[in-house]
């Protein structure tokens, strides 16, 4: 009983000293506990599809991020491993009955390999090269979906997948639940040791290289890692859809992504998920304002690179940091970051001018 | 209790139920929602289509349902579909679960149709399809009656319906230039655009011209579905010495390639599937260097019922364009009201039964469904059109004598005299 209320004080403890004294983490816990708690105010149907597929592309923007973002291993055919996860896992679950839990995984694993093939060719290419090389790909596998229409459907795609889950307020919390999971993950292995290399590899390739490091390695490592967090949002898609089709390889999907990330603020795998989180509702809202003026809905397009494009002027590092910056500052004494209305910091109480 | 409270609690109460009971006050019109991609002239056709017909039953005094005459009302369904498959899922989701429609009407990239007809039979909702040609989207109520009865195509002509108009179209125009040219064997050049729609049309053209037409293939071109220029295939179709092009456009491609064909003079026919040349601007953006192709379409200035012709010219006074067959939008409302009126009811499964025993003369023909809930095709049924350019004109050629067919308005076929004059002279 004893060790249970300290544990409970040890909570309350770091919630007071280490998340509520930081806007950005309050609005994360606050975000957190919105997502959960919604379908207690709302379960409109429109609504939640709007955050599942919100959650879905959320894990999608952050396996780009952890490659391109930490790794410099600019993807422009990122749609590559949505799709290849999507199909294997249409065909498994059409073919061969695998049920989601198992066809998800194994449809990631799909992605896994496709990292592969798409890393190894891909690993002495640097830069434009490598961005334009990897966007050759979902464009060949697009090809490869409509000359062998036996297998993937061609145009009409793989249909009749078995459905996510039993309801839709199910579908909700299990892609809810994989966003803020996987999300944690990416953001534990950008943390860790091997995320660390990741970003050494990024800032300077040749110096990681001469400290010793296996840059290839770790280069294939993050595509695969990459694939396999795209690899679960394509699965989840196709079964949330019931539909695996050649849109999911489309390049608008993979510039979609790259939107998303850039708008969010990129190298941070949060700033990506959230920038999901902003456009993506957005868009939606835009569609059902705009539509009801007849002149309108071509202005959708339009509002939304207007808005990319003010972002990228005025906020390069995305809006979330852009918005953290404002919230909180950084001691120059010690580096940690304080709210932006106190004047001494909370650890080390040096003067924060 | 004075008056003044007495009407204060009397309007109080009045409001009150008001909010409570929206349903009452929406129940008086019936809700159908237009799937499109609004954006885009398919999405315009849907909706221009639907507008019509509502505006028509709605000042005839609208539907009779049961003892009750109830208003159309129509939704704007902007479906997005050609650049997003979760933004169309998404609207369709909208207009069942917030916007509340009774029916729904339209769609247009298959893709996106299966997906939103998932949700629409998910919901139990009627959902007429105006747009999408694949076979499979029907199969699906055969091999899966309970869930996607709800489900119904009205136009265009299925895929497979449409290549035998396409090939019946090729020989027509062959044994005209038998007929009047006098050749003996017929060369075609197969151009399709490089799009995975094509590659049934381009196989079965390949087996079929030489083994049950009598053709020879000359060879087989696949230009960019954007590309702007088809010169060097226009000119190795000229050596080859084809007599008749075999086309098979849906995109930009089909512009480019009917004005360079125009403008080099190619003597030879061109005929079969371009679905820019189904477009009122085509003679303009080809500076007339349209003429003479001929193309598969869904209407025509030809009365091929009593209602196509103050459809169509209804259409072209309103909006300034000849109606694409996504304005079949305007028939499935018609289908859809004599449907309520007969059933008396509103509900999808009192519904489906009236549906199916569809019989209407609409404006592209006598309607019916089939098993598969898709709109048949055929001699006294909906046969489709072949339309070629006339002299700034769009005209009926076909059908023409076939299966005893013959709309009023329609014309005979004409060779561009380029070709008469390329060929009478080799011989």
């Amino acid at each position: 009983m004893g060790l249970i209320f300290t544990h409970i004080r040890r909570f309350f403890t770091i919630l007071r000293s280490e998340v509520i004294v930081l806007p950005g983490r309050l609005a994360l816990v606050l975000f957190v506990i919105a997502l959960l708690a919604l379908p207690l105010f709302t379960q409109d149907l429109y609504f939640l599809r709007i955050v599942i597929l919100t959650s879905i592309f959320a894990i999608f923007a952050g396996s780009w991020d952890l490659l391109s973002g930490f790794t410099g291993q600019m993807n422009f055919g990122h749609a590559l491993f949505f799709g290849v996860a999507a199909y294997v896992t249409a065909l498994l679950n059409i073919h061969l009955h695998f049920p989601p839990y198992l066809s998800i995984p194994l449809g990631a694993v799909g992605a896994v390999l496709a990292g592969l093939v798409v890393g190894i060719p891909c690993l002495r290419l640097k830069g434009s090269y490598l961005a334009l090389t990897t966007l050759a790909f979902p464009i060949i596998l697009t090809g490869i979906v409509f000359a062998i229409p036996g297998v993937t459907g061609g145009e009409l795609g793989l249909s009749g997948l078995s459905r996510l889950s039993s309801s839709r307020l199910m579908d909700y919390y299990i892609t809810a639940v994989c966003m803020l999971g996987l999300g944690l993950v990416m953001w534990l292995i950008t943390d860790s040791k091997t995320g660390i290399i990741l970003h050494a590899i990024r800032e300077d390739e040749v110096a990681a290289r001469a400290a010793g490091i296996n840059t290839t390695r770790y280069k294939l490592l993050a595509f695969c890692m990459s694939g396999f967090f795209a690899g679960i949002a394509g699965g989840l898609y196709a079964h949330f859809m019931r539909l695996a089709g050649p849109s999911t390889l489309e390049v608008g999907l993979s510039f979609q992504v790259i939107i998303w990330s850039v708008f969010g603020g990129m190298v941070s795998i949060y700033g990506p998920m959230a920038g999901v989180f902003i456009l993506n509702p957005l868009m939606e809202g835009l569609r059902v304002i705009l539509g009801k003026y007849p002149a309108l809905p071509e202005m959708r397009m339009l509002l939304f690179a207007a808005l990319v494009l003010l972002t990228l002027r005025f906020m390069p590092e995305g809006f979330i940091p852009w918005v953290l910056d404002r919230l909180e500052t950084e001691c120059p004494r010690c580096k940690i970051r304080n709210v932006f209305f106190r004047h001494r910091c909370r650890i080390c109480d040096a003067a924060m001018s | 209790m004075n008056t003044r409270r007495f009407i204060v609690c009397l309007a109080a109460g009045f409001l009150l139920f008001a909010g409570l009971c929206p349903s009452a006050w929406a129940a008086d019109s019936i809700k159908i929602g237009i799937l499109g991609p609004m954006s885009f002239t398919q999405g315009e056709g849907h909706w221009n289509g639907a507008t019509m017909a509502a505006e028509e039953i709605n000042a005839a005094g609208g539907v009779k349902v049961g003892d009750k005459m109830m208003q159309i009302e129509l939704v704007k369904v902007d479906t997005n579909e050609f650049l997003s498959i979760p933004d169309a899922t998404n609207a369709v989701e909208m207009a069942i679960s917030r916007n509340k429609v009774d029916f729904l009407v339209g769609g247009f990239r298959t893709e996106a149709v299966m997906v939103m007809q998932d949700i629409a039979m998910d919901a139990k909702k009627i959902f007429i399809g105006c747009g999408a040609a694949t076979v499979e989207i029907c199969t699906r109520v055969t091999e899966n009656y309970d869930r996607y009865k709800y489900w119904f195509r009205l136009t265009p002509i299925n895929a497979g319906y449409l290549g035998k108009v396409d090939f019946t179209l090729l020989g027509t125009v062959g044994a005209i230039m038998k007929k009047t040219l006098g050749l003996e064997t017929l060369k075609v050049a197969v151009v399709a655009e490089k799009a995975a729609w094509a590659e049934g049309i381009v196989a079965a053209a390949e087996k079929t011209l030489p083994e049950k037409m009598g053709m020879e293939i000359v060879g087989i071109w696949r230009p960019s579905p954007v590309a702007k220029d088809c010169s060097a295939e226009l000119a190795a179709i000229q050596r080859a010495g084809a007599h008749i092009v075999f086309t098979t456009f849906s995109s930009s491609v089909g512009l480019t390639f009917a004005k360079q064909m125009g403008e080099l003079k190619i003597p030879a026919a061109a005929v079969g599937i371009n679905v820019e040349a189904q477009k009122s601007g085509f003679w303009e953006a080809t500076n007339g260097a349209g003429d003479y192709v001929l193309t598969i379409n869904t209407y025509a200035p030809v009365k091929i019922t009593e209602s196509t012709l103050p459809f169509y010219t209804k259409y072209q006074e309103r909006f300034k364009e000849a109606p694409n067959y996504t304005a079949g939008t305007y028939d499935a409302l018609q289908i859809l009201k004599a449907a309520v009126e007969e059933a008396g009811t509103l509900d999808s499964d009192a519904l489906v039964p009236f549906l199916e025993k569809t019989d209407l003369v609409g404006t592209a023909g006598r309607e019916v469904f089939d098993a598969a809930h898709d709109i048949t095709w055929g001699p006294g049924y909906v046969t489709g059109l072949g339309t070629q350019w006339q002299e700034g004109k769009i005209q009926c050629v076909w059908p023409y004598n076939w299966e005893g067919i013959t709309y009023e308005g329609t014309v005979p076929y004409k060779l561009a005299p380029w070709v008469v004059e390329a060929w009478k002279k080799k011989d």
